[in-house]
């Protein structure tokens, strides 16, 4: 059988009928390209926050007020949860005997930096951190030094700065021991950070990191502040145990009787990825199932295409059968041509696909992953298409008698 | 029959025996055919003549195989066809009959090679040997210089003769042509009549259904068909030469 010749056909159908080949093949494109754009987009968000995830290690957890992921329902039984206080977090660190380390760190988005005449848009991201937030959020320093526990806990007014807001205010000058502001507070210049790039669209160099103390005292008094509290332990084994004395030392320091339960969440690294995965999954898979509706619609314009293809063509098809074409071969060839016009569809739904994730992906900052499974997955829905809605225009074609065949004008 | 003692070689190509032809139309029964029987023999040229609605064109169809008959027996190279399926008489069609159709029956959209060649895809001719078969079938015909041409780059007589190379390009044991100049002018239509007999002289066996006597005259043996039977079966004693005029 020659396939060549069906998918030649198949192209010259395209040719020939260009309006009703165009809507139909864009509908099926409109379908791979939902199934590719949110494959794509979730794999490519996956990849970044998997990776940060990562970079914090299987044995870290958190300790926060309330869920991560809530629906809602609980609301005002979280609303009324105590914040958790910088006090929470010394205790934790005073008492804690299995962590490597505990740390927490307070944001504040959009501040100003001055330094002389010079400031920066109101765009830096202010962090309140401890001195292990260095250690936690694999920082390092570029020049210059992090802050010790007694920056901290005698609430000196140093600064840590990134990459950033040295390029902005000291363009040719040595930032340390210079004095910058925020908000009309003067802090000193300790450090630079070492440039990060940008994770999910965020630059990682456009920030100041001060004392956690300090950033309590001025930026989060508003609100009581609360701390999402990272905690790790010093191996995976002792993970388990390491939790259980978290929560002993927080059930203790808010004071809970024994028939309480927790006024507060804790969760491990995993299983939060897990969350997040287990959300983003949803994501695909929505993309996938409309992207299935939208290709079964188009499936029955692929099934109109066909039929009209070969009441068009009856003459034709008398003709091959009258020098020798057996029945499967004119079923073949009209099931290939269906395949053909399907992938023909998919493939710009790919590319289409692909454009849009790289788009958005670029937006942010995120690294793309071409989602190969989606497109294998893409590839074999068009052909699945191509064969179950080419079958009924296929076998008419070949059922057809060839002397009526040749006889019809 | 007295066409027996004039057989050249002598081999029975074609046995038809008592056929019939029924169709049903609504309610009602039409007898195409009511009691054929015909032998045909290599190397014949047979003209199949009578008026529409004889039966002409539905013995032509059993005889290529693209239909089979209700009642009776036909044997093709002793091989029964009237029991055969679709599947058979596709590959019968392939290997063992050349269509010449009036109205020519190419493929629009392909140049008259592939035209040509398109037997030979059925037949599961490899590409190269498709190729060289066509091209010596269209040499042939006198168009091996039209190869590249679409049908409808060609002149009537033209397209009739890649129709022609399209039947003879798997070498079939018969030549079936059903009016094979109604669409063409008679100086035309005498090219391709002349090509008919260069053909039967090189040993093939031609059969032509027609309703015009000029054509027929060609023929060395005519049949003439009237409501399903044979009415006349006898050699053409006056069988037409060709021509020099009619020589392109």
């Amino acid at each position: 059988m020659n396939i060549g010749e069906s998918i030649f056909q198949a192209f010259d159908s395209v040719r020939t009928n260009k309006l009703r080949t165009f809507l139909t093949l864009l509908s099926i494109s409109i379908g791979v390209f939902a199934i590719i754009g949110a494959g794509s987009l979730v794999d490519s968000i996956n990849g970044s926050v998997f990776s940060e995830m990562e970079a914090l290690g299987r044995n870290s957890f958190f300790i926060y007020r309330v869920p991560a992921l809530n629906m809602g329902h609980n609301w005002r039984k979280y609303r009324k949860r105590k914040p958790i206080t910088y006090s929470v977090l010394k205790e934790l660190k005073k008492n804690m005997t299995l962590a490597e380390f505990v740390t927490a760190q307070g944001y504040s988005f959009g501040t100003t930096i001055e330094y002389g005449e010079n400031e920066t848009d109101p765009d830096v991201g202010l962090i309140g951190a401890d001195e292990n937030f260095f250690t936690a959020q694999n920082v390092s320093i570029n020049k210059g030094r992090p802050f010790t526990q007694e920056d901290i806990d005698y609430n000196r007014s140093f600064a840590v700065i990134g990459n950033d807001i040295v390029v902005k205010l000291f363009p040719n000058i040595d930032p340390i021991a210079k004095k910058i502001k925020i908000k009309n507070h003067s802090y000193t210049v300790i450090g630079v950070l070492e440039s990060k790039g940008a994770v999910l669209g965020e630059s990682q160099d456009n920030r100041v990191i001060i004392p956690l103390t300090e950033f309590l005292k001025y930026y989060a008094s508003l609100w009581e502040y609360d701390l999402f509290i990272t905690i790790k332990s010093q191996d995976y084994e002792s993970l388990n145990d390491a939790i259980d004395e978290s929560i002993g030392i927080m059930r203790s320091v808010r004071n809970l009787k024994p028939w309480q339960e927790n006024d507060f969440e804790v969760e491990t690294n995993e299983s939060l990825t897990e969350q997040f995965a287990s959300f983003t999954d949803f994501l695909s898979y929505f993309g996938a199932f409309s992207g299935i509706i939208a290709l079964i619609a188009a499936g029955v314009g692929i099934m109109n295409i066909m039929l009209v293809s070969v009441k068009e063509r009856t003459r034709e098809i008398g003709i091959r059968k009258a020098v020798g074409a057996k029945r499967r071969w004119i079923l073949t060839q009209f099931i290939i041509e269906a395949i053909t016009l399907c992938q023909i569809g998919g493939l710009i739904g790919i590319i289409m696909g692909i454009v849009a994730s790289a788009f958005f992906g670029s937006l942010m900052s995120i690294k793309l992953v071409l989602p190969y499974s989606w497109v294998i997955f893409s590839i074999i829905i068009c052909t699945l298409l191509g064969i179950i809605f080419g079958a009924y225009p296929a076998w008419k074609a070949a059922k057809l008698d060839p002397i009526d065949a040749l006889r019809y004008e | 029959m007295e066409l027996k003692e004039e057989n050249r070689n002598g081999t029975t190509l074609i046995e038809i025996e008592h056929i019939a032809k029924i169709y049903r139309m609504g309610t009602e029964y039409v007898h195409a055919l009511r009691d054929i029987t015909l032998q045909i023999n290599k190397n014949d040229y047979l003209a199949i003549m009578g008026p529409s609605g004889s039966g002409k064109s539905t013995l032509m169809n059993i005889i290529g195989c693209l239909d089979t008959p209700t009642k009776g027996k036909y044997l093709f190279k002793e091989m029964d066809v009237s029991e055969m399926t679709d599947n058979d008489l596709a590959s019968i069609r392939n290997k063992e009959i050349g269509f010449v159709f009036q109205t020519f029956n190419l493929l629009s959209r392909s140049t008259s090679l592939k035209n040509v060649e398109l037997p030979l895809i059925y037949g599961g001719f490899g590409a190269s040997a498709r190729h060289e078969k066509a091209m010596k079938a269209m040499e042939n015909v006198g168009l091996g210089d039209r190869v590249n041409h679409k049908p409808n780059e060609l002149s009537g007589g033209q397209r009739q003769r890649v129709a022609v190379a399209r039947a003879l390009v798997t070498e079939p044991s018969i030549i079936l042509a059903d009016e094979p100049t109604g669409n063409l002018d008679s100086k035309t239509g005498l090219e391709i009549m002349n090509l008919f007999n260069e053909l039967w002289k090189a040993g093939n066996t031609i059969i032509v259904v027609t309703h015009e006597e000029e054509v027929a005259r060609f023929a060395k043996r005519i049949i003439k068909l009237r409501d399903g039977l044979i009415e006349h079966d006898s050699v053409n004693h006056h069988q037409r030469a060709l021509t020099e005029e009619a020589q392109p």
